[in-house]
């Protein structure tokens, strides 16, 4: 029996009535894992330990939904005692002192981590493929890429190896990978979820968020992760919600904008073709959509580019081989200390985007590129929530495409661009999102919709997408599949 | 001296007196074991962030206020990036754009004349961790990363090494008395660095300047200036130029020491920082904080000098705070505030230095105090009485009659008493009386011996002296 591929309700009901107990959980987490070895979707494993803390939740209550559960936490998320490398060679020998915030909350929970999951380099790149261990593999094609950053949290999750994991979103690297792997995840609202230990790459876009196989399960992992944290200046003090509360309430009489660049010809046919087919759903069950113009979502990306590389060079800075991770073994002085373990430390991706960034701070450049960047980021913000004032959501595709191969060349800059500039919106303006998956193309590949809301208004995102899930029933499970082999 | 006119601008780091850091909640402490004062924050650990201490902003409105600045109501705070083994995170987190104080001054006094030396600014920033060279090997105590500073620097309108002096002391005693820093040079709580330029004459563009790094007391920045503008002065006789650069001055050869040439465009890459919102300082907000100013140093002296103390003696006092201010408690007493002040400077300044005492430590209340300043105002106790019951005064629990009684000091003040025993003397000397009546003036000061022998000195001498004088008529 695959107990983990039940629903959360149902794993806790089992366990509740002790019909099975944790330890079983973690062992099947960890058979899975081993059978999709292949598809790298891990950094380190924590069997050990896990092994010992469910045997220890034996002993104790089943005092809530999330007792006992495997969660795999993306490797940027420090956890202490318990390896994070954020993928690069400069921390891999790290092991944290403490917890980071969101981390003491799962833990309060009870749930058990099974280990840290692969993605970018520092959560610099769209496809995984930065990582210092290797690219993880899509689920749904070993050629094709998971997507990024968060690519090992989407994979383990479309596998179904574990129910949960939790994901990090810069420029979208928790919606990307997820529309790549047909999967959930949202990206809160900027502030919604303690960064306290998330290991920084772009300090004003990172947001820690859930990735799960469903909306329902997302939201109810929401509800576990949020929280203002006084470790954090930059966490809203917010009051705590449910965010399933809207989940099944109507959607009819609701407005969707959906910003004519998001569906132009940026966007592949296969993709477009689902949108529509959604959009007809909607039209079809009372909700009003609307296509617009809206100023700036074409530059999100350029402006994005300047903000987070320029945060990333000094947020990088210190990982000089002095006080903890590697360090350049035979230094002849200091100087050579920091250049030589830098310089073995970081990736390709990693060099570059602290010297762009190094680049656009320095001398009068700040002025020119910086400062500007960030006034044309409020008046982004501007733009969002002036059409948010008229719409409850605004709409489009999460990817231009569909996963494309792991082999395909990584420096071609207009794919880039395509990565990012559908996703780019939320970041640049704090503001929510998540992916749904709406089918797939014809490549067999899945295919995500991404719906962004007003700050702070995840439970209307979980409404609208739960309403296109439920209407769109799609099998999302790549491994019934492998069972008939 | 010389045929140049120098311009000195002085930049003060002063560490403040908060129990935590700046950004972390470790304590900030001065002494402790290395290292044992750190986090995970403090050593910058991957996934850490700022927190920010109000202390530190309330005491910046303080120091603001204080030092007559403007305050900035919305600030936030910049990175300044560099890479340095002090520096934890290779950036450090100050206000570059938006110190929390501008257009401030402080006023000394110069040869008699008053002189504004004007503050640019004043902003918030964290400290780095100390380093220890041993041999080949760096050593760091990250106890002090992250200690809140604030730097306070001065328009280049300081004109000499007098000039320099003064406003370091002034500024010493005026934050020490706002209770911003303790201002301790010697263990780094305030570190002073001159910047010395040289030109011909005042229409002249200021010269190229230089930095002097790393003094360890105000006459060692007094001594920098001087040989400073000494050096620079012979290069330009020499027609040579002078070449911008950091020097030390180094106290065992007397002089300024090289300590690098600056390199040009020293580009820190400021940028604000993220992880850090905006702080908006509210009316309310600075009302409170300069509330908790404490009465200021020449305010003091001033209201001392009103209320009769001696020039003197309210200088004296201003300098040791504690005295200070155990004396404001009394300053709305009916007491001979000059007397409560020789007091206080005088058998109970050398009781406490002795004893390496605060006069809080001692028991001798408010109340107490006020009692012992009449007693001697009227003559009831000598000096030579309280020479001898000092430490019962200051150790002891037991009130000033018992204290006497103790000591067997009972002076005489009937005056009906002494009349009697003045008379028998009168009697029993006449030659004396004949001698001070024809004009020897010491004939009076035996008589006074002769009394205070009867009364075994317990007589009350003014009053004795008084009546001595009236019987003699």
């Amino acid at each position: 029996m695959r107990y983990l591929n039940l629903p959360l309700v149902e794993i806790n009901k089992l366990l509740k009535e002790k019909k099975i107990k944790p330890i079983d959980l973690v062992n099947e987490a960890y058979e899975n894992i081993e059978k999709h070895k292949e598809y790298n979707a891990y950094i380190t494993l924590n069997k050990e330990d896990a092994i010992r803390q469910a045997k220890e939740l034996e002993n104790k209550e089943v005092d809530n939904l999330f007792f006992g559960i495997p969660i795999a936490v993306k490797d940027n998320i420090v956890t202490k005692g318990l390896r994070t490398t954020a993928a690069s060679h400069i921390l891999d020998n790290f092991i944290p002192p403490y917890d980071a915030t969101v981390v003491e909350k799962i833990k309060e929970r009870n749930m058990i981590i099974i280990g840290k999951t692969n993605m970018d380099e520092f959560a610099m790149g769209s496809s995984s493929r930065t990582s210092y261990f290797g690219p993880p593999k899509n689920p749904w094609n070993k050629n094709k890429i998971s997507g990024g950053t968060s690519g090992g949290s989407a994979t383990t999750i479309a596998l179904r190896d574990v129910p949960i994991a939790l994901g990090s979103d810069t420029g979208g690297s928790i919606r990307q990978p997820s529309a790549y792997t047909g999967i959930v995840g949202l990206k809160p609202t900027y502030g919604r979820v303690s960064r306290y230990g998330l290991i920084a790459y772009a300090s004003s876009f990172d947001q820690i968020g859930a990735m799960t196989r469903n909306v329902y399960e997302n939201a109810l992992l929401l509800n576990t992760i949020v929280g203002h944290d006084d470790k954090d200046l930059t966490s809203s003090k917010k009051e705590n919600e449910d965010f399933t509360r809207l989940i099944g309430e109507s959607v009819k009489g609701k407005k969707i904008a959906i910003p004519k660049f998001f569906v132009s010809e940026i966007v592949s046919k296969d993709i477009l073709d689902n949108i529509k087919q959604v959009v007809k759903i909607l039209e079809e069950n009372g909700v009003i959509v609307d296509y617009i113009d809206m100023k700036y979502v074409e530059n999100t990306v350029t402006l994005y580019q300047i903000i987070a590389m320029a945060e990333a060079s000094s947020n990088l800075a210190r990982y000089d081989g002095i006080r903890y991770g590697y360090s350049y073994e035979k230094p002849n002085n200091i100087d050579d200390l920091y250049v030589k373990t830098r310089a073995n430390g970081f990736g390709e991706e990693v060099k570059k985007r602290i010297m762009v960034g190094s680049y656009l701070l320095s001398g009068e450049n700040a002025k020119t590129y910086y400062n500007k960047a960030l006034s044309i980021r409020d008046d982004i913000r501007k733009e969002f929530k002036r059409v948010l004032n008229d719409y409850d959501w605004i709409m489009g595709p999460t990817t231009a495409t569909t996963a494309y191969d792991l082999d395909d060349p990584m420096d071609d800059p207009s794919k880039s661009f395509l990565d990012d500039v559908l996703v780019m919106p939320a970041n640049m303006t704090g503001l929510p999102g998540i992916n749904v998956p709406i089918g797939f193309g014809k490549d067999n590949m899945p295919i995500g919709l991404h719906i962004m809301g007003d700050s702070f208004e995840e439970a209307k995102l979980y409404q609208i997408a739960s309403f296109i899930e439920k209407e769109l029933k799609l099998d999302l499970n790549p491994w019934k599949g492998e069972e008939n082999e | 001296m010389s045929n140049y006119i120098p311009t000195i601008g002085v930049e003060v780091h002063l560490e403040l007196k908060t129990k935590t850091k700046i950004f972390s909640p470790s304590e900030n402490g001065y002494g402790k074991m290395a290292n044992s004062l750190t986090n995970e924050i403090d050593l910058g650990y991957p996934g850490t962030l700022p927190t920010l201490n109000e202390e530190v902003i309330n005491i910046g409105i303080k120091a603001a206020t204080i030092l007559n600045c403007k305050i900035r109501k919305v600030m936030h705070f910049d990175r300044k990036n560099y890479f340095y083994p002090d520096n934890p995170k290779n950036y450090q987190i100050t206000q570059d754009r938006t110190p929390i104080g501008y257009d401030g001054y402080v006023e000394i006094e110069v040869n008699g004349e008053k002189k504004k030396i004007e503050i640019k600014e004043m902003h918030i920033e964290e400290d780095t961790c100390k380093s220890a060279h041993r041999g080949n090997k760096t050593l760091l105590d990250f106890n002090r990363a992250g200690v809140p500073l604030l730097e306070i620097v001065t328009k280049p309108c300081i004109s000499s090494s007098e000039e320099a002096k003064l406003y370091l002391e002034k500024l010493r005693e005026l934050l020490t008395y706002g209770d911003i820093s303790d201002c301790k040079i010697e263990e780094g709580s305030m570190r002073a660095e001159p910047n010395v330029s040289l030109r011909k004459k005042e229409e002249d563009p200021f010269g190229t300047k230089v930095e002097i790094k790393n003094i360890g007391s105000i006459s060692n920045v007094v001594a920098g200036i001087e040989k400073e503008i000494e050096r620079q002065t012979k290069l330009y006789d020499q027609g040579q130029e002078i070449v911008p650069q950091t020097r030390r001055y180094d106290d065992k050869i007397q002089n300024t020491v090289l300590m690098r040439v600056k390199e040009t465009g020293n580009d820190y890459r400021y940028f604000p920082e993220p992880d850090i919102p905006f702080v908006v300082l509210t009316d309310e907000m600075i009302e409170e904080a300069v509330k908790e100013i404490p009465m200021l140093p020449d305010e003091r002296r001033r209201i001392y000098q009103e209320l009769g103390v001696s020039k003197l003696n309210a200088n004296k006092l201003v300098q040791n705070r504690p005295l200070s201010d155990y004396f404001n408690e009394l300053l709305g007493e009916k007491i001979n505030h000059q007397t409560a002040s020789n007091l206080l400077l005088g058998d109970i300044s050398a009781y406490l230095n002795r004893n390496e005492k605060d006069i809080k430590e001692t028991t001798l209340t408010k109340e107490r105090f006020i009692e012992l300043v009449n007693l001697i105002d009227n003559n009831t106790l000598t000096s030579k009485n309280l020479k001898e019951i000092i430490i019962p005064l200051l150790e002891e629990e037991k009130t000033i009659q018992e204290i006497m009684k103790d000591n067997n000091i009972e002076n005489i003040t009937d005056d009906t008493e002494i009349r009697k025993i003045i008379r028998k003397v009168i009697e029993e000397n006449k030659d004396s009386v004949e001698d001070y009546k024809n004009g020897h003036e010491r004939a009076i000061k035996f008589l006074m011996g002769q009394i205070m022998k009867e009364t075994k000195g317990k007589a009350n001498p003014k009053m004795t002296m008084d009546i001595l004088q009236e019987e003699l008529k």
